[in-house]
């Protein structure tokens, strides 16, 4: 499975505690922790694999390999799929 | 010119007539009706509100009179218009004041869009501005008209309307409509307040309108800078707290009490995270106005010091 970011030309906004995130192609505000920021963040540069952008993440929050739970990291994916901001496809590469 | 340069007979003519020009804060609006009572409370009330220049543009053309037809004559009603329109079911004769009180305020929320309009009241005093953001219910126009009339200068009880060129506050000083219970605090509070007459069982409970202090009036073309925002809460009986907010919960609070956040997109986004950014930010419960005032004093006394 590989994520790739679906919102343009976000607006941030880092408050310290949380992430203020303005998605112009809906007009929604959105606020974020920093697990959700930084995974929206890591794709920014492009798609990425799942488990890459999970280690990306757990990079970027200073934390070791593997120390992200992956429910955490899955439910946070999966709410920026909700809100338009990341889709996600079949790894071609892995299913071939 | 004010409305009370205008006799009663002058004034309640005009209303019947072409109407009345009424300039409140950044809008002109001009006021018809036909409906005698009405204009008694109108000319009471808006007695020191200015008449703005004659050839000066009206941002909204409204109106409360008597409906049409046949209706005329079974019930004695009043309509609240708009540029012609009528989006509101009639109310009985008796509530017309409101009635147009709060059809001007639906004016602003739906029409005002090239301002951030913020449901909140705000006051100001030394130049910086305490804005309360809150939903109906919280006694922020209760602590409002009790500021005002503490030093406090009113820039409006239901309106934080924010200029998006530099995210001053623009006044708008119009009656504060006091609801039920509040009406008797503020009579108690403050015996010299100008308040109204009681409007009894409108869809609102039992309403009575202060008259701002003179210098507010005066002095509504004066904007004023942001520099608290304070979400109020009146608990019965409950000791007073003022306690520090995270700027996250307070721009959520913030943008969720906007009446056009959505509309105006990016740039409501950037005013309202630059006017969180820009102020410190408390949560205020309070059962006793004499408690709440000092405190708010003690806080703009601070900065001065």
């Amino acid at each position: 499975m590989i994520l790739m970011a679906a919102g343009r030309g976000l607006i941030w906004q880092d408050w310290g505690d949380v992430y203020l995130v303005y998605q112009p192609s809906s007009a929604e505000t959105h606020v974020f922790n920093e697990t959700t920021a930084q995974i929206l963040k890591c794709l920014e540069h492009g798609s990425l694999s799942t488990a890459t952008a999970k280690e990306r993440t757990e990079a970027a929050l200073g934390v070791d390999l593997g120390e992200l739970a992956a429910d955490d990291f899955a439910f946070a994916t999966m709410r920026l799929e909700e809100l338009g901001l990341v889709e996600s496809a079949d790894d071609v590469s892995t299913a071939q | 010119m004010n409305v009370g340069d205008l006799n009663r007979r002058e004034f309640g003519e005009q209303l019947a007539g072409d109407g009345v020009a009424l300039q409140f804060g950044p809008f002109n609006l001009r006021l018809r009706s036909d409906l005698d009572s009405f204009a008694a409370h109108a000319h009471q009330l808006y007695e020191p509100y200015p008449l703005p220049e004659t050839t000066a543009i009206c941002d909204f053309h409204v109106q409360i009179c008597a409906p049409r037809g046949l209706r005329r004559w079974l019930r004695r009603q009043a309509c609240f218009g708009v540029d012609g329109q009528f989006p509101f079911a009639p109310y009985t004769v008796e509530h017309a004041f409101p009635a147009l009180e709060w059809g001007i305020n639906w004016c602003v929320a739906t029409r005002a869009h090239h301002l951030l309009l913020l449901h909140s009241a705000a006051v100001e005093r030394n130049g910086r501005a305490i804005l309360f953001p809150a939903s109906p219910g919280n006694g922020k126009s209760t602590l409002c008209t009790a500021l005002v009339h503490s030093g406090w200068r009113l820039l409006s009880d239901e309106f934080g309307l924010v200029r998006p060129e530099d995210g001053l506050l623009l006044p708008i000083p119009r009656l504060i409509p006091l609801k039920n219970e509040s009406i008797d605090v503020i009579r108690r509070f403050r015996p010299e307040a100008i308040i109204g007459p009681s409007f009894l069982a409108t869809r609102k409970g039992t309403v009575a309108h202060v008259r701002p202090p003179l210098d507010s009036i005066r002095r509504a073309q004066e904007p004023a800078r942001p520099r608290w925002l304070i979400f109020p809460r009146w608990v019965s009986g409950a000791p007073l707290t003022l306690e520090p907010m995270s700027r996250s919960q307070a721009f959520l609070m913030v943008a969720t009490n906007a009446f056009n956040y959505d509309v105006l997109d990016e740039t409501a986004f950037r005013l309202v995270t630059d006017m969180v950014h820009a102020c410190d930010c408390y949560s205020l419960v309070y059962s006793d106005l004499n408690e709440a005032i000092p405190a708010l004093d003690e806080l703009c006394n601070s900065m001065d010091r």
